[in-house]
């Protein structure tokens, strides 16, 4: 693949998701991302191309950063189905490109949902409160400081943006040359990376850096009370209570959203009784 | 309202876009969109504060497979908004919150909407495939809107609300909603613990 297509398809790739539906739900933004590619590979059989969208148009969905293993195998496979010598390699080819699409936005999406979603997002989150901290701003505290510095904010936001796309571009870019050269002995380039040790290395580090900040936020708690009176135990216990109950309604499968709404309310109430 | 609201309510409908329509460059996340957003307002401890508490609250859910997050922009700027028309951060976070359940909710239904224009989208696309560049950007385009419009509705009726309410609102009510906003990085810490635990469920 050229590096302008290549291009092309990663610029692309970030509106994949646009016409996002619940009935074909990426369908419309694989359609998008893969056009100039199908463009360039039918260019010279343009009738072609109004059966090939519509198996392109077909239900797709995948990890958004992920999804760049599905362009380039897609890719690769659609040159396959392009330069098919007969009808019965074309309708084999057709069905390996199906099999493909399938089989390789479910491993994606897997692979992505934990190591983008579920891992890299909060740990980056920690990797920022943890410069705020650094940086003097305890927002543990319901009332901050009456000025911070804007280069703290933006410091701090700036840090968790630029370490979770370094590693989401590094592998939306690689990922669509990996997977357009790569065969399927290989899974079309995902077994190059050992995911599973990265997830696994990433959630290390990230339980030791929200123990340790469970940690400091108890370290301020406590330093910035010089006598335990009414007001300390009044927080403590407050606090303590929303926590062993935020441990139930994660068993519970409750959104913290929801926990914090319902402490609003029932504060209200004791405080009025 | 003032101008800077309006600003306001417009650059976190573009930014709301990035969650799920467009780049995906994380600009939406509490953190980095409150600190944006508070330089509209002027107040960046606000800022700051209500995006590590938003990001926090909102951890416990990602946008896995169909699974539509309260969107962290929306709460990030209702409560902002509220917060520069004179509204104290722990009652506009309140606010904040619930309008992005609301905007989920709301947004479910617009995806659902989207079923009937797809079928037409994909017959225009085979007749000529440039038209999915149309209906791309025709989507972005609805979405932005759709955002502004609801962003902007919230946090005026919000506003206007709160503002009426205000002078009548008792001490107890002002405790107990500082008692819960001092709760949310603490609720939202311990939730991140679990989640990095290394057996997945």
């Amino acid at each position: 693949m050229k590096l302008s297509m290549r291009f092309k398809i990663f610029l692309r790739s970030f509106f994949l998701q646009t016409g996002w539906n619940y009935m074909k739900y990426q369908n419309l933004g694989l359609t998008f991302v893969m056009l100039p590619f199908l463009k360039e590979t039918y260019k010279d059989d343009r009738d072609a191309l109004p059966s090939v969208l519509q198996r392109y148009l077909e239900i797709f969905n995948t990890q958004p950063v992920m999804a760049s293993f599905c362009f380039g195998a897609l890719a690769k496979q659609e040159e396959a189905v392009a330069h098919a010598e007969s009808l019965t390699k074309f309708k084999e080819k057709v069905t390996e490109w199906s099999s493909i699409k399938k089989g390789l936005s479910i491993t994606t999406a897997s692979i992505g949902d934990r190591l983008f979603w579920g891992t890299l997002k909060p740990l980056t989150l920690l990797i920022s409160l943890f410069a705020l901290l650094m940086l003097g701003v305890n927002f543990f505290e319901p009332v901050l400081p009456a000025s911070v510095p804007l280069v703290y904010a933006l410091f701090a936001g700036g840090l968790a943006f630029c370490v979770f796309n370094a590693i989401a571009l590094f592998v939306k870019w690689e990922g669509i040359k990996i997977s357009y050269n790569a065969d399927e002995n290989s899974c079309f380039g995902l077994t190059r990376f050992d995911w599973n040790k990265t997830i696994y290395n990433a959630k290390r580090f990230g339980i030791v850096l929200a123990v340790g900040m469970l940690l400091f936020g108890v370290y301020h708690y406590l330093k910035d009370f010089e006598n335990i009176d009414v007001h300390f135990v009044t927080r403590a216990a407050i606090v303590l209570f929303c926590v062993i109950v935020s441990f139930v309604t994660r068993k519970l499968r409750i959104p913290n959203m929801y926990l914090y709404l319902a402490t609003v309310v029932v504060l209200n109430l004791v405080c009025y009784l | 309202m003032t101008p800077e609201i309006f600003a306001l309510c417009a650059f976190a409908a573009a930014l709301e876009l990035d969650t799920t329509y467009a780049l995906q460059l994380t600009f939406s996340r509490g953190i980095i969109a409150a600190p944006l957003m508070a330089l509209l307002t002027g107040d960046i401890v606000a800022g700051i504060q209500v995006g590590v508490f938003t990001e926090l609250l909102f951890a416990d859910i990602s946008p896995l497979g169909g699974i539509l997050p309260p969107s962290a922009v929306v709460c990030a700027a209702v409560s902002l908004a509220l917060n520069a028309l004179g509204i104290e951060l722990y009652f506009a976070f309140f606010f904040g919150v619930v309008g992005a359940i609301l905007f989920s909710l709301v947004e479910r239904l617009m995806r659902k909407s989207r079923f009937k224009r797809l079928v037409f989208w994909e017959q225009q696309i085979i007749k000529n495939p440039n038209a999915v560049n149309r209906a791309v950007l025709l989507a972005l385009v609805t979405s932005f809107l759709m955002n502004f419009i609801l962003i902007f509705i919230f946090t005026w009726l919000c506003g206007s609300f709160m503002l009426w309410l205000l002078p009548h609102i008792p001490a107890q009510a002002h405790m107990a909603c500082r008692f819960a906003y001092m709760t949310v990085p603490w609720i939202g810490l311990a939730t991140l613990v679990p989640a990095f635990r290394l057996k997945t469920r």
